[in-house]
């Protein structure tokens, strides 16, 4: 068991962001996670990287408790996110923004070896002849990109993506799902990623779904098993989805 | 594209104001009065250019850096000359780190704007605290040249309070300059850039930002220390509290730091030679109007270049053969 969170409720004044969740994370899984808008994805995220902490229940990861833990430390062990709008460290360079990850990631790098593996991970996405760029000036795409490279730079042991493919195009789609999954095989990262409307990418995906509603878990299993659900249907997608 | 060869630019430029102090007479008292503004704005860079926190109580650094260097020459002169400048390091950079500590450890739990609000009582509280309870001989200071002249001659006296005053200076403006160029290059710099553009995602990149913004506003305070010690006791003999905790040095070193280009290796050294040239020449040129025209002149600067005259030139030398060269 990699990651499981246990009763995790956090609310922000009368709002229940995320009421009572339980979840659990095998190594090396890929897990998808979607819901409507509002539905508590974004603030689970922010529990499990530790930008905030729990109201109630408990977090753990490879056994040890993260309950408490600042994101730092979180990041330490192994946790890398990216974000739903990009947070690039915008006057650095997006080698350098790539290097910090391996810097203070997982990798724990000096800052030459650091600016290596930036360069490695600025190819493997591809955008490596960006790398002297502001990183400010960067299309939302590549923006979007270099944080897949920072995160990855991080060597983490838990991946989470919020909305990574989101306003990218088929063909993008397709480049980034066969790179994560050969991350995945390299180097046994667990993925989660977050959608919103994506399904057919998360079909493509994920082996395993988890739909969230109204901050509670609303069901979890095989992904076309779920996605097919009447329930799900009903709360999110609206009518049934043909894969084909 | 980072590394140390912007250092060789730094370590030229000191060369030739040196050169040209020496050789050209009348020239040694502006020189001086540029590096001093270069040391400050330096020793400022690390912490507001590094990090986009401002601190207001800067200047109170320099004069707990001075009292500290007062109090060894004043009290502890029985030691002999070389030890008692040791001691007076020794206690400048020890002071300035407690009152760093203390103040980084409270004030540096707020976010921006609020650190700077809780950093502007700091000068003001340190002042009236020695004056009011009489610490240090309170508001009359330290003289020290009477001391200096009794215990170690007149001629020493006036040999610690030039040449080795200025000396030290430099050498404190170099060291400044060499700390910067390092933390640039470590993974406290990259730490530190992180945390100025996004405190949040640095958290999440795993960088512990309350430590590493510690370390830096203690190294800057160390080094301010160091200043006050060499540039205001040394050399002017005497310790005021009124004089070293005058907040308009606070200001002059932003000025210098923004100028310059924050966060640059080469910044302060622009924006000091800027701003202390045209304070010193308009003072002689229009005794009694250089603010007035001072002020302006800043402005229009700061308009033509928004990141800093340094900053908007290492943007132009990015690709260039210039650009290992500036920084």
């Amino acid at each position: 068991m990699l990651l499981k969170l246990e009763g995790v409720t956090k609310r922000f004044g009368g709002l229940v962001a995320v009421n009572s969740v339980d979840l659990e994370v095998e190594e090396g899984e890929k897990l998808g996670v979607v819901g409507p808008n509002g539905s508590g994805k974004t603030t689970l995220y922010n529990l499990i990287s530790g930008v905030y902490m729990p109201d109630e229940g408990r977090i753990f990861f490879e056994g040890k408790e993260i309950t408490n833990l600042p994101p730092y430390d979180r990041t330490k062990l192994g946790i890398a996110r990216t974000f739903q709008i990009p947070r690039p460290f915008g006057s650095a360079t997006v080698r350098e923004n790539v290097a910090i990850g391996a810097m203070f990631g997982m990798a724990n790098a000096g800052v030459d070896e650091a600016l290596e593996m930036a360069d490695d991970m600025l190819k493997l996405v591809g955008i490596y002849d960006l790398k002297d760029k502001e990183a400010k000036l960067l299309t939302p795409l590549e923006k979007k990109l270099m944080e897949l490279a920072r995160a990855l730079a991080m060597k983490p042991k838990l991946l989470l993506l919020d909305e990574l493919l989101a306003g990218m195009n088929p063909a993008n789609i397709n480049e980034i799902l066969e790179l994560l999954d050969r991350v995945k095989k390299e180097e046994n990262i667990a993925v989660i990623a977050m959608v919103e409307h994506l399904m057919h990418a998360i079909t493509k995906f994920a082996e395993r779904v988890v739909v969230m509603h109204q901050g509670m878990k609303l069901i979890e299993g095989p992904t076309m098993e779920v996605l097919n659900d009447p329930k799900v249907i009903e709360v999110y997608l609206g009518e049934k989805l043909n894969v084909g | 594209m980072k590394s140390y060869s912007p250092l060789i630019t730094l370590l030229l430029a000191y060369l030739i104001m040196i050169a040209i102090g020496q050789s050209i007479p009348g020239m040694w008292q502006p020189v001086m009065l540029v590096i001093f503004y270069i040391a400050i704005g330096q020793a400022l860079n690390v912490f507001l250019g590094m990090t986009g926190y401002v601190n207001f109580g800067y200047v109170a650094l320099l004069g707990v850096g001075a009292y500290g260097m007062g109090v060894a020459l004043g009290y502890y002169n029985e030691l002999g000359l070389i030890p008692t400048l040791i001691l007076g390091f020794i206690l400048a950079a020890i002071l300035a780190l407690l009152v760093s500590a203390i103040v980084g450890g409270i004030a540096l739990r707020l976010r921006g704007a609020y650190f700077a609000i809780a950093t502007i009582g700091v000068n003001e509280g340190i002042k009236y605290l020695i004056m009011g309870a009489k610490i240090w001989g309170g508001s009359e200071g330290i003289v020290l040249s009477g001391i200096l002249r009794k215990s170690f001659g007149a001629e020493t006296m006036r040999f610690l309070s030039t040449t080795f005053a200025d000396a030290g200076v430099i050498v404190v403006a170099i060291a400044t300059g060499v700390v910067t160029a390092y933390i640039l290059n470590s993974r406290l710099g990259y730490a530190l850039i992180a945390l100025r553009e996004d405190e949040e995602a640095a958290k999440v990149m795993g960088i512990n930002v309350t430590k590493y913004k510690q370390i830096a506003f203690m190294i800057s305070c160390v080094l301010a220390g160091l200043i006050g010690a060499t540039a205001w006791t040394l050399k002017l003999t005497y310790v005021f509290p009124q004089d070293v905790f005058a907040i308009n040095y606070t200001v002059e070193a932003i000025v210098i730091v923004m100028l310059g280009g924050a966060g640059t290796l080469l910044g302060p050294l622009v924006g000091g030679l800027i701003y202390a040239l045209l304070k010193y020449y308009l003072a002689i040129a229009f005794p009694g109007l250089q603010l007035l025209i001072l002020a302006p002149l800043l402005i229009v600067v700061i308009l033509l270049f928004p990141e800093g005259v340094v900053g908007y030139i290492a943007k132009k030398a990015r690709g260039t053969r210039l650009e290992n060269f500036v920084r």
